[in-house]
């Protein structure tokens, strides 16, 4: 073992801010790993059909949504079969909901571990993201399957769906953080949750097209960052509607937020021992 | 003031306040409550000013009664919170154990829980491998080690534990009352596992109530009460031994003698200043709490040999006081010496006991090492 260099460790009352300790996160990047697939393992152990119910979920949804939007209301999918037009939101929708629901518990549910242990508790809500991963990578195939079920080609836009997929990620990373942080702040936030995740089911493009909503109502509807993302997938997968200014300014929100509830995020996360 | 390179910790003016009544925070009514008016809330102050260096390669025992700051200390120690004010540095790294077993799952399997504990105390992936098999061998659970935990009995799980935590091999270890728990035998390889650590030249701070086993692992102690740090010397001036074969605790003030055997039997000798030399007819001796009510009494007029007539400055007198069982808490040992007229001649404070009880939820230590009362004797 290389003992060249001392590691000094300097405690304070007052150590000077720092938004995000990569250095320190690196070194942490295993436990990450194992977190999640502690997750993993607790979540379907002892279910019995295991990991098809990460299959059967977004099937469910899907299969409304379908009968819903697509035979009772007929929306307008600009010609694109509407199961494809639904998957494509759905799949970012299963993963931002899957972490929304579940990073509230995170810090939560390992209190013990935080009062005894200390490690940087970014890597709770992470652990999360990348536990989610499995179910978004579960929606992307079952998008792919409905996509060779009803013989749909894709556009040439293909290539940015790997920039979309980033996006998707990055925006569920914000929101388990916002979440995970509002959640140790004020146990009331988990009433709260259910809202989010009723309202964003609702208020994005998921089974319908965001052109439908009325002119008045285009700016705030766009307020969720959700739309600039689904719109953006979509649009690479099947090229209706076009890549405006909607995606940039989804961007720069997202990057917003993503610095504001790391910032949320530190400011809780000294004290979290103590108000557990 | 020592140098830099022989330092594991220095910790200057360590304060930590706690406000009771802040789980409040965690409401929306609070925040939103606060906003126009104050909430009154209660300061506790968990360590006050503690100031003190520890050299490379010694093993500190830190002591003192619950509530006192030494968790608190070792939590600040370990970056789990934060310090109200002033500041600790230490050089080298840091492993702490507060609590065996903590992030165990008991849905994953002993191996699984091996990594994951391992990632937690802030081992990578590849250093737990390195160690895996000496982890297994020390724990001894090697034929479970695919079984879920769920499935261990409590000192299986104990001593995997211990063994992923045993194996850190940091420069400074600091560790949280994690003797008490297991059997005798795995105590005695844990305690022998903690030699180790600290004959390879690493620095252990270490909080046990178990007296026993920091006297055979410490070179010194630092004593807390209400958060605040005693001197070291006069207060504070205990032996206790067990590795002796009768096994018992031994006190010792100027002239009288104290003793706690296996069986919380109270041993205690006085010895008569010279000046004083009427007779003495029979002895009472009592043990008050801090109300001073009286918790145990002892008349040596009831017992059958008080022959107390030749109690002379040369000679000892011995009593045995059967099964002492106090709680936790400071009480009083005094004593009041009778004449032929029963009348009182002597009326003395002997020492001030301290009694640490350990907390109703440990399990009980077997046979060989029992430490439920540690008598501290303070002078008069």
């Amino acid at each position: 073992m290389s003992k060249s260099k001392l590691q000094v460790t300097v405690i304070e009352a007052d150590s000077p801010f720092k938004l995000l300790d990569i250095r320190e996160l690196i070194s942490y990047r295993d436990l990450i790993i194992t977190m999640s697939w502690r997750d993993l393992r607790v979540k379907y152990a002892q279910t019995f059909i295991g990991f098809l119910w990460a299959l059967i979920n977004p099937l469910f949804s899907l299969l409304i949504l379908h009968f819903i939007f697509g035979r009772v209301i007929q929306v307008d999918t600009g010609g694109v079969p509407h199961l494809v037009f639904t998957m494509i939101g759905l799949s970012i929708w299963t993963y931002f909901s899957t972490l929304v629901s579940e990073s509230g518990n995170s810090i939560l549910s390992n209190q013990n571990m935080i009062k005894k242990i200390y490690f940087p508790k970014i890597i709770l809500p992470l652990s999360k993201a990348l536990t989610g991963l499995v179910d978004y990578i579960i929606a992307l195939i079952l998008l792919i399957v409905v996509m060779i079920y009803v013989d749909y080609t894709p556009s040439s836009h293909i290539v940015y769906v790997p920039f979309f997929l980033f996006m998707t990620i990055f925006t569920g990373i914000t929101a388990g953080i916002w979440i995970s942080a509002m959640t140790v702040r004020y146990r009331d936030f988990k009433f709260v949750v259910p809202f989010i995740l009723q309202l964003g089911l609702y208020a994005s493009p998921i089974a319908y097209s965001s052109e439908m909503v009325p002119e008045s109502y285009q700016f705030l509807y766009h307020c969720n960052p959700l739309v600039g993302i689904i719109e953006g997938l979509r649009w690479s997968l099947t090229g209706i509607g076009s890549l405006n200014n909607s995606v940039w300014y989804t961007i720069i929100s997202i990057g917003i937020f993503f610095i504001v509830g790391l910032w949320l995020f530190r400011r809780v996360e000294h004290k979290m021992a103590d108000i557990l | 003031m020592m140098s830099n390179s022989e330092i594991a910790i220095r910790v200057e003016d360590l304060s930590k306040k706690y406000t009771i009544g802040s789980q409040q925070e965690d409401r929306l009514r609070y925040a939103l409550s606060n906003l126009w008016k104050d909430q009154k809330t209660e300061e506790i102050w968990a360590l006050r000013d503690v100031s003190f260096e520890i050299k490379k390669g010694e093993v500190v025992g830190i002591i003192g009664r619950n509530g006192a700051g030494k968790s608190t200390l070792l939590k600040i120690l370990s970056k789990i919170t934060k310090p109200t004010s002033g500041r600790a540095i230490l050089y080298g790294r840091v492993a702490s154990l507060l609590e065996v077993g903590t992030g165990f799952h008991h849905e994953l399997t002993g191996r699984e829980n091996i990594y994951l504990n391992g990632n937690l105390l802030g081992l990578s992936r590849q250093e737990i491998k390195l160690r895996f098999d000496e982890i297994i061998d020390f724990s001894g659970v090697e034929k479970f080690i695919d079984t879920p935990v769920k499935h261990y009995s409590s000192g299986m799980y104990v001593r995997l534990a211990f063994s992923v935590a045993a194996h850190l091999n940091p420069e400074i270890l600091l560790v949280d009352e994690v003797l008490a728990v297991g059997d005798y035998e795995f105590q005695q390889k844990c305690l022998g596992k903690m030699d180790d650590v600290a004959k390879s030249g690493r620095t252990v701070l270490l909080v046990s109530h178990n007296l026993a086993a920091l006297k055979t692992l410490c070179q010194s102690y630092l004593y807390f009460d209400h958060g605040r740090m005693m001197e070291k010397s006069i207060d504070f001036d205990f032996q206790y031994n067990v590795a002796q074969s009768n096994s018992r605790a031994l006190l010792q003030s100027v002239n009288n003698r104290l003793f706690l055997d296996t069986n919380n039997d109270l041993r205690l000798e006085l010895q008569r200043n010279q000046s004083r030399l009427e007779l003495i007819s029979f002895i009472i001796i009592y043990i008050r709490n801090s109300r001073n009510e009286v918790m145990y009494k002892f008349n040596t007029k009831k017992s059958i040999n008080a022959k107390l007539l030749e109690f002379s400055s040369e000679k000892k007198l011995e009593f045995n006081l059967k099964s002492v069982s106090l709680y936790s808490g400071t009480y009083s040992l005094s004593y009041e010496a009778y004449n032929e007229k029963s009348k009182i001649i002597e009326s003395n404070r002997l020492a001030t006991l301290e009694v640490l009880k350990k907390d109703k939820w440990e399990p009980q230590l077997k046979e060989g090492v029992r430490s439920e009362y540690t008598f501290i004797m303070r002078q008069k």
